[in-house]
């Protein structure tokens, strides 16, 4: 793939928020968050559990409808969007990854571009590409079950899949959380040079601040429903708010703890 | 006259009554499963018509089978043949298994594996038939060895109402105080369930996912 | 092992026994018969005579427990043929009241058969197996008695022994009572049928309903008084054979036809008698009969 050069229509932005709010069961979920993301960027929502995080970024495939406000996906609010297609143009990952178990590796990064009716020899070069750019080298993964994968590679997968039918979106909810420290940092690393190669625009949800300095062109920190701050990773790290500073506090006391600084 | 003996003699009836049996048993599982795992699905996706479905399957299941016989026999259209009513209360009582375990297996699928399929944008029904079904085909299958290995059970008692198989020769002979015939209609019955119980089940270690 | 596979697998299993089930053995004749000696006797007889006139192997399907699970074994091919009473073909299978004329019951569970069934009911065997009021012999000779009109007038100095169906049912004692004008000095007393008989031999009852094949009425002091009146309904033995079984096999149904009207009434009890009384195997008493009236 080739990294895609910036043209008249990357000026208008990737997905808005415009003042939504969520309310399930009585209880508001996210209150009047508005935002906008740019064509390229990736944007990682930081925030402890139940912030809301979570919650935003599932408007965004519309697994989540707004109670009021607009959530707009390449111009167009997602109510309006057909679901199924929406779905399609945006690659998903989440901490639990859900490959389907049955299915072989390639069976699974194949899936869109299948459903999609994309004809056989240019789904399986793909599932080749996919492969290797996620770092599984080799012919051994292709036939694999889920179940004879460590869990990153399962992870790998993951991204493969999501990435298979070249969206041009990606929303990534704890993609690394479930994987011990040392993968975790590796993962990171490798994404982030993945991210700068494909040139998506891409929504991160995390609640490790380390992840979000790595990964992130913006960060926006999440408390109880509300976006308290948008900031880029420099910014973030000299940041005066309270809650931002907190955060910082957070990674000096785990460096120290590791005896760096 | 040893048993062996009466069962050599009377091969060809005892495999008459067999055939019958199965029959009745085939067909009834027919019905139940073109019937039971469309209504599992349903349950799955409209959750208040658990309560209903699976209620009304329940009771049916609780009627003694002897009753549901004797309450079927007035029906005009059920009554007139003794094999039609007889496929109609053992499919009744075949339901619940089915119903149950299509269920228990659709909902049992991993919810990450239904939240990434919906993420990416299948739709309802090829989640259905890609991943839900597929995923639960071993619970399925389970319900419905369970639902066979019952009806082979109960189709013995409809020979009550004159729908034959197997449960004839028992009947007759308890009313001759007979043993043979008895064992006749029993021990095929007996290895009829052994049977499918038996080759259900390799299917179901089979089919069953790893995880 | 595939999933497509397995599926498929199992499909031909069932799909092999189904196939099977459903051919038949077409040159096997099946005679069934209900679930009591008299109709085991009948259906030897049946079974017996076919054989040795047709030469066609016969398979016996007998003690079915009752008409309906004849009447299903006869719809759905499992037997060929049995023997069946015209009064009960009449109220239990077919539904229709009870008429009392023989020749028009029989008439009408003919034709019903016919038409309903596609089974076809052949003449009478000879005997008519109704409901038969009992006394002892000696009774009967003492005070002259020969029909329920004349009883009816001593039935006040009686006890009364009856089945707890024949109590229950609405052409049983409540319209013998009605149509004869029957009191008793205290209500029948309910007994197991199995000791009606011996009751009325000991005197703890004075007169009991029983059938009028009944085994021990041949071999005892005992008298059936006649149905003046025409109570009880005519229960005539016919047998129904399958409309395709006689298309098939035509000689069957002549074999059949063969025994109408050859068992008398007391021929029949002595029958009965030799198997409940003697306890002698049926199929022999049934080759003696045949042998007696020349038919083997």
């Amino acid at each position: 793939m080739t990294p895609r050069t910036p043209s008249e229509s990357d000026r208008k932005p990737a997905i808005e928020f415009r003042h939504v709010h969520y309310t399930l069961s009585n209880r508001e979920l996210l209150n009047d968050v508005s935002f906008s993301v740019a064509r390229g960027e990736t944007l990682v929502l930081l925030g402890r559990s139940g912030a809301g995080k979570t919650t935003a970024l599932k408007m965004i495939n519309r697994l989540l409808v707004p109670t009021s406000g607009e959530v707009l996906v390449e111009g167009k609010l997602t109510t309006e969007w057909d679901p199924i297609a929406l779905r399609r143009k945006i690659g998903y990952v989440i901490q639990d990854i859900g490959l389907f178990p049955h299915y072989t590796v390639t069976q699974n990064i194949s899936l869109i571009p299948r459903l999609e009716r994309w004809p056989a020899d240019r789904v399986l070069e793909r599932v080749k590409e996919m492969l290797e750019t996620v770092g599984l080298h080799g012919k051994t993964f292709e036939h694999r079950y889920p179940h004879q994968l460590s869990g990153g590679q399962r992870q790998r997968v993951g991204v493969a899949r999501a990435l298979a039918a070249d969206p041009d979106i990606l929303l990534m909810d704890e993609p690394f959380g479930a994987l011990d420290p040392m993968t975790r940092g590796e993962m990171q690393n490798e994404f982030k040079a993945l991210e700068r190669h494909l040139g998506k625009t891409v929504v991160i949800v995390t609640h490790d601040v380390g992840e979000a300095l790595v990964l992130g062109t913006r960060i926006g920190l999440m408390e109880a429903g509300k976006l308290a701050c948008l900031y880029s990773p420099h910014d973030f790290v000299h940041a005066t708010d309270p809650m931002a500073a907190a955060y910082m506090a957070q990674l000096r006391v785990y460096d120290e703890a590791k005896g760096e600084k | 006259m040893s048993p062996i003996q009466f069962f050599l003699r009377h091969h060809q009836e005892i495999l008459q009554a067999t055939l019958e049996h199965i029959w009745l048993v085939g067909l009834t599982m027919f019905f139940a499963i073109a019937i039971g795992v469309p209504l599992g699905i349903l349950v799955t996706r409209k959750p208040w018509l658990s309560k209903p479905i699976l209620g009304g399957a329940n009771i049916a299941e609780t009627i003694p089978s002897l009753a549901l016989f004797g309450f079927l026999l007035p029906v005009p259209w059920l009554g007139g043949r003794a094999d039609r009513l007889a496929i109609a209360a053992l499919t009744l009582y075949a339901l619940l298994p089915i119903i149950r375990n299509t269920s228990a297996g659709i909902t049992g699928v991993d919810r990450a594996v239904r939240e990434a399929a919906r993420g990416m944008g299948m739709t309802d029904r090829q989640i259905l038939f890609q991943v839900e079904l597929p995923l639960s085909f071993s619970t399925m299958l389970a319900g419905i060895r369970i639902a066979t290995v019952l009806t082979i059970g109960i189709a013995t008692i409809a020979a009550a109402v004159g729908a034959g198989g197997l449960g004839e020769f028992i009947f007759r002979g308890l009313a001759m105080v007979n043993d043979q015939l008895i064992l006749a209609g029993a021990i095929p019955a007996a290895l009829l369930a052994l049977g499918a119980d038996f080759v259900l089940g390799v299917l179901e270690r089979r089919l069953r996912p790893v995880r | 092992m595939t999933l497509t596979r397995a599926a498929s697998a199992f499909l031909l299993l069932w799909l092999t026994a189904f196939l099977m089930s459903c051919g038949s053995e077409h040159n096997t004749i099946v005679v069934g018969s209900k679930n009591f000696s008299e109709q085991a006797l009948l259906g030897e007889i049946l079974a017996q005579h076919i054989e040795a006139r047709t030469h066609l192997p016969v398979t016996r399907r007998f003690y079915l427990a009752g008409s309906y699970i004849c009447q299903q074994a006869l719809l759905a091919g499992r037997i060929d043929t049995y023997v069946e009473y015209t009064g009960t073909a009449l109220t239990a299978i077919l539904h229709d009241p009870i008429e009392k004329d023989p020749s028009a019951v029989f008439g009408r569970v003919k034709s019903e058969y016919q038409q309903r069934f596609r089974l076809d009911v052949l003449p009478s065997l000879g005997f008519n197996n109704t409901f038969a009021i009992v006394i002892r012999g000696e009774d009967a000779r003492r005070l002259n008695l020969k029909s329920m009109s004349d009883a009816a007038s001593h039935a006040p100095q009686w006890r009364a022994g009856f089945g707890y169906e024949f109590m229950e049912r609405p052409d049983g004692y409540e319209g013998l009572a009605r149509i004869y004008g029957l009191r008793f000095a205290e209500p029948p007393r309910i007994l197991d049928l199995g000791l009606l008989y011996r009751a009325l031999l000991e005197n703890q009852v004075d007169l009991v309903a029983g059938n009028s094949t009944d085994g021990l009425l041949s071999a005892r002091d005992l008298v059936i008084l006649a149905d003046d009146k025409h109570y009880f309904p005519p229960y005539e033995a016919v047998p129904i054979v399958r409309r395709e079984t006689e298309t098939r096999h035509p000689e069957v149904r002549a074999a059949i036809a063969e025994l109408g009207g050859k068992i008398s009434d007391e021929e029949m009890r002595k029958m009965n008698f030799a198997v409940d009384g003697q306890h002698r195997d049926a199929a022999d008493v049934a080759r003696e009969f045949l042998h007696a009236k020349g038919l083997d």
